[in-house]
């Protein structure tokens, strides 16, 4: 269905860079670009989860009455 | 059919206040586990000790699924799909519960001990962590058992989605948990 359909999009995006994250952490040897890779990581994930599950632009939004 | 609680239009009037609330809480929640982030590299570097690492994986794929079925949840309750929310309730309230085994499991078969320093960081990182999934379940719950008694409707669900946002801060921060615990070094 149409009204769940960003969810599950989202959730596809979140299961790729999980899994990336994984493989990236596994395989390269150097410390800094891992752990800026991983923090890149994180931070990519909270924004989606942040912006398309908890609206967090509608705390600037008025409400429609 | 859905008829609007008492309060509806209180409620309606104050919802950005709320919102704002809430994501103030947030930021105070995110002030404790940022400092809990912050000790775990200031007294191990990116040293860390042997992890379950497919657990690990496995755990954090379930909490991110149950940030889906809460988004499906929020959805079909803004859309008045009563039936749809519910088990988007339910799956979600399951998927914690297994989240909350899978780090009780590993805590049963950690290979190192609270007296060390990475001991000391990984079980208090987890064990807050677990302890704020465990009272989202509870609100979970609580909320849950609000809907089956018909009291949300597509115009009228602030607690519904208070409890699906606080399930969703709680999923952010096992975002960066996960890869501080599990997969740095």
């Amino acid at each position: 269905m149409d009204i769940f359909k960003i969810g599950w999009t989202v959730a596809a995006i979140l299961a790729v860079i999980t899994v990336v994250e994984y493989i990236f952490a596994v395989n390269v040897a150097n410390d800094t670009v891992r752990f800026l890779g991983l923090a890149g990581a994180g931070v990519g994930k909270a924004v989606l989860i942040g912006y398309f599950f908890m609206h967090i632009s509608r705390v600037w939004r008025a409400e429609a009455h | 059919m859905a008829v609007a609680a008492p309060g509806y239009g209180a409620t309606q009037a104050r919802l950005p206040m709320l919102r704002a609330g809430l994501w103030l809480f947030f930021f105070s929640e995110s002030i404790l586990f940022g400092l809990l982030l912050t000790t775990r590299f200031y007294l191990l570097g990116i040293d860390r000790e042997h992890v379950d690492q497919l657990l690990g994986l496995g755990i954090t794929s379930i909490l991110l699924l149950s940030s889906v079925t809460a988004f499906t949840a929020e959805t079909a309750i803004e859309h008045n799909r009563q039936g749809i929310a519910r088990w988007g309730l339910i799956a979600t309230i399951v998927l914690g519960l297994i989240f909350t085994v899978g780090v009780g499991f590993e805590w049963a078969t950690a290979e190192f001990s609270r007296e060390e320093a990475f001991g000391s960081v990984f079980f208090t990182m987890t064990g807050i962590h677990a302890t704020h999934v465990i009272s989202g379940i509870g609100i979970l719950i609580l909320v849950l058992a609000q809907q089956m008694r018909g009291k949300y409707s597509g115009e009228n669900h602030w607690p519904l989605s208070g409890a699906v946002m606080y399930w969703h801060f709680v999923d952010i921060v096992w975002v960066f948990f996960y890869p501080a615990l599990y997969l740095v070094s």
